[in-house]
């Protein structure tokens, strides 16, 4: 109800008249009902008690049911007065429940709109999850296959690595042991040639000295001990000269001399006695062995040759047993001296040296080697041929060595440097080597004999020869070369006019391996070699015949023969490692 | 305004402390005790006093009992008259309670209408409200309405319902804005003193230059006398609902809140009491 009306809101006098009003309702109901209310009710409610007992004193029936039935008829007018009130009040509830209804079912709606748009990018992600996961699990099983292979590599690696260190230590360990086997025989020879020299300085201070005028041509090889020592590499040579030197003093002065002499040459410092060119003797007349003097068993194992040195009092012998065994010849016998060691394998040919204190040998193991004469240690060694070492010679140039080797090469060794200084190559086996002033003869397995030029290692001259040849010797005067052929002849070859041969044979000659030696005497007039038959034959060579033959003596083929430079002892070796030593006495 | 409902309401619930004597001249069998009620000032008497007559006739016989009517001081009293306009029209200023006389026999015809039953004030209720609203809104929002929200109205009024009434009742007070208020006021003005029952004119709530019309305003149209001039002394009451609204009410408000339930605003004018 719109009270309307504008005046009524804004003049003051709209709250006068309501309030007025009301006030006076407030009034008119406090007079007229309120005083009166209480008042009615109780009279009322008295009113039908009263009518109530009385009815039931009366015990009428149709007044009270008369009221009963109009009082009953009020009751119902009243209550579906009452009712269809609360009809209408329902209704406007109903009302406004169907209009939340609707708000609710259209929210409904929407959210059923959202949810299935929602469950339906689920599903999308469902099958993008699907799908990622089948590819993880392809690269997985992928990475597991590879991680397997790299396992199976990696463990593969760690057992190499293993067997690689086993094998190293290995290798360590025996070359330890070999180098303390070496150091240990080191040590002891160090020791003994300590002993030795302590025992030299002692007497070389107690003996007389012979001084000679000039030092540097002594007639004869004294073979009593030296008063200087001759130890150890030169570069103490100058020191040990000062010291030793206080015994006499002119030996002083001329030790001083050679040493600014050698200086001079322009020589390496090396010891006096090596440097110095020995003269070789001469022999007038070599004799023709009768009969042994002597028979030893000079080697374990098989010898393969055998030399007189240059002053006919030495002997050395090597073999299959790796030494190198020096006697002294004296009086028709041989005496144990030295043995030589340090070759790791058998040794195919021994040379002395000018000065008699050098040995040189060549040995299976590839390499040359040089020993001292005091030494059992090799003092150089020869490395550098790919095959044995068949021979090996000084040549006549100081300090240089050549060897001929299996390897088809001719070497030349500088001995200061122990170096290769040049090769030679050649078609074939080098079976032996002789040394001229500038000339290298080697002999070969082709049947040839070549002559090289010592300077440049260059091949001169190519000889024929009947055979393979086994060995070659040279006459003391250097013309003759004598070669030994595997067909069982020998041949003697006059170097000048090299068309001049001899042919040397023997019954019962018959060359016992292919390193055979034959030498020719000192004379120059025989030719001596070993059979295979054990017998020692001696050609005459003047008249081309066999002199002699010296059977009985050996069981096994004669490998290698010497001739003593003095003539008077002939040595033979043999491969049941007998050495005999024969004379004509 | 919370105001105007509490106002609704001190109307819908006045009452009239009534006390209803039985006329001595009725034969009784016994002697007739006085009924004492609260009688409601918006309600009319045939639909109250149920209890009065069921009280009466334990006394009386029933050959005796005709048509039962009320009286006052001998003057008949009109049941299609709301109660309240009945008590302010002839003992506004007694003592109270109200005394009633009942009577059985003797119906006055030439002064009062018969009712046989409640169906005749009913008929009489509606047809009220009817014509209110066709002053009001040219009946429009009546005729909307339907026969169940008629009876709700009648209901309401039967049983003493003042939600259930007025859930209907205000749509009969609405009015569109740009009016200003309804067509015209329903109103009737009763006099003590006169041959006519009642004054009843049309007149509109709002004056042509938009000012609202106020009682003063009707009462000067309609009933100048009721008016006290400059300088006399008071000589009438202007009574609505048993209070003296102040002249410069507006009127439209006045049949807004203040009208009977028949949507008709009843004004009796009394002389003033001398003593």
């Amino acid at each position: 109800m719109d009270p309307g009306g504008a005046s009524r809101r804004s003049s003051r006098s709209a709250e006068t008249w309501r309030g007025h009003i009301i006030q006076q309702l407030k009034h008119r109901d406090r007079i007229q009902s309120a005083m009166f209310r209480d008042l009615i009710r109780f009279y009322t409610g008295l009113l039908e008690k009263t009518s109530l007992t009385k009815g039931f004193l009366s015990g009428s029936g149709r007044p009270p049911a008369e009221s009963c039935a109009r009082s009953s008829l009020q009751q119902l007018k009243k209550t579906t007065g009452e009712l269809a009130y609360k009809v209408w009040e329902l209704q406007q509830q109903i009302t406004v429940k169907e209009c939340d209804l609707q708000e609710l079912q259209t929210r409904l709606q929407k959210e059923g709109g959202r949810l299935a748009e929602a469950s339906e990018a689920k599903r999308a992600l469902r099958d993008e999850v699907e799908q990622v996961r089948q590819k993880n699990k392809t690269l997985k099983a992928a990475y597991d296959a590879l991680l397997q292979r790299q396992r199976e590599a990696e463990s593969k690696l760690r057992e190499e690595k293993e067997k690689e260190e086993r094998v190293l230590e290995d290798m360590m360990h025996q070359k330890k042991q070999a180098a303390a086997r070496m150091n240990h025989r080191n040590e002891r020879r160090s020791r003994a040639r300590q002993a030795t020299v302590q025992k030299q300085l002692q007497t070389a201070a107690r003996s007389k000295v012979i001084v000679d005028s000039s030092p540097s041509t002594p007639t004869s090889r004294s073979t009593s001990p030296k008063p200087e020592d001759q130890d150890k590499s030169g570069g103490r040579g100058a020191t040990r000269l000062f010291r030793s030197a206080s015994a006499s003093s002119p030996r002083f002065f001329s030790s001083i001399r050679e040493m600014f002499d050698r200086k001079r040459r322009g020589h390496s410092v090396r010891s006096l006695e090596e440097d110095l060119p020995f003269p070789v003797g001469i022999c007038l007349s070599a004799r023709v062995p009768v009969r042994p003097l002597q028979v030893l068993e000079a080697h374990e194992q098989g010898i393969n040759a055998v030399r007189f040195s240059f002053g006919s009092d030495l002997l050395a012998t090597g073999g299959t047993d790796r030494v190198i065994k020096l006697w002294d010849v004296r009086a028709g016998s041989l005496t144990h001296r030295a043995t030589l060691d340090g070759s790791t394998e058998g040794i195919t040919c021994v040379e002395f040296d000018h000065t008699g204190r050098r040995i040189l040998a060549a040995s299976h193991n590839k390499s040359a080697l040089l020993w001292r004469l005091d030494d059992s240690v090799p003092k150089v060694t020869l490395t550098g041929h790919s095959r044995k070492v068949t021979a090996a010679r000084f040549t006549c140039v100081p300090h240089q060595v050549v060897t001929g080797s299996t390897d088809r090469t001719v070497r030349l060794w500088d001995l200061n440097r122990a170096a290769c200084v040049q090769q030679g190559e050649v078609a074939s086996f080098c079976s032996d080597l002789v040394c001229s002033d500038s000339r290298i003869i080697s002999g070969h397995f082709d049947c040839k004999i070549r002559v090289w030029d010592s300077r440049t290692v260059s091949c001169v001259q190519e000889l024929p020869s009947q055979g393979r040849v086994t060995s070659l010797d040279l006459s003391s005067d250097r013309r003759q070369l004598l070669s030994c052929c595997r067909d069982d002849c020998l041949q003697l070859l006059d170097l000048r006019w090299t068309n001049d041969r001899m042919c040397f044979r023997a019954d019962g000659f018959k060359c016992g391996g292919d390193s055979t030696k034959a030498v020719i005497s000192p004379d120059g007039c025989y030719l001596a070699a070993g059979s295979a038959d054990g017998a020692v034959y001696i050609w005459n060579v003047s008249t081309g015949g066999l002199e002699a033959r010296l059977p009985d003596q050996h069981s096994s083929s004669i490998t290698a023969v010497s001739w003593s430079l003095s003539g008077e002892h002939f040595v033979s070796v043999d491969r049941s490692r007998r050495a005999v030593l024969w004379s004509d006495i | 305004m919370a105001d105007d409902k509490d106002v609704l309401r001190d109307v819908w619930f006045g009452r009239i402390p009534t006390c209803f004597t039985l006329n001595p001249d009725e034969v009784t069998e016994r002697e007739a005790e006085a009924y004492y009620l609260l009688l409601p000032r918006v309600s009319y008497l045939p639909v109250v006093t149920d209890k009065v007559k069921k009280h009466f006739l334990k006394v009386m016989r029933p050959e005796d009992v005709e048509e039962m009517w009320f009286e006052y001081e001998g003057t008949p009293l009109k049941w299609h008259y709301p109660i309240g306009v009945l008590f302010d029209l002839h003992a506004s200023n007694t003592v109270l309670p109200w005394n009633i006389t009942v009577h059985f026999k003797n119906f006055p015809d030439q002064d009062l209408l018969h009712c046989p039953s409640n169906s005749i004030v009913e008929a009489h209720f509606m047809s009220s409200i009817k014509e209110a609203d066709s002053l009001k809104h040219k009946s429009q929002v009546v005729n909307d309405m339907q026969k169940k929200d008629h009876k709700q109205l009648w209901m309401g009024l039967q049983n003493d319902k003042f939600d259930q009434f007025w859930a209907m009742n205000r749509k009969l007070m609405e009015y569109p804005t740009e009016d200003g208020g309804f067509r015209y006021i329903p109103f009737r003005i009763y006099q003590t003193l006169s041959d006519r029952p009642f004054i009843q004119k049309l007149f509109r709530p709002v004056s042509p230059d938009c000012n609202a019309h106020t009682l003063g305003d009707l009462l000067k149209e309609m009933y100048p006398d009721a008016l006290t001039n400059d300088g006399e002394q008071k000589r009438y009451q202007v009574l609505i609902h048993g209070i003296e609204p102040l002249l410069e009410t507006p009127l439209q408000w006045l049949s807004e809140h203040l009208s009977h339930p028949d949507n008709f605003l009843h004004i009796c004018v009394v002389p003033v009491p001398t003593d």
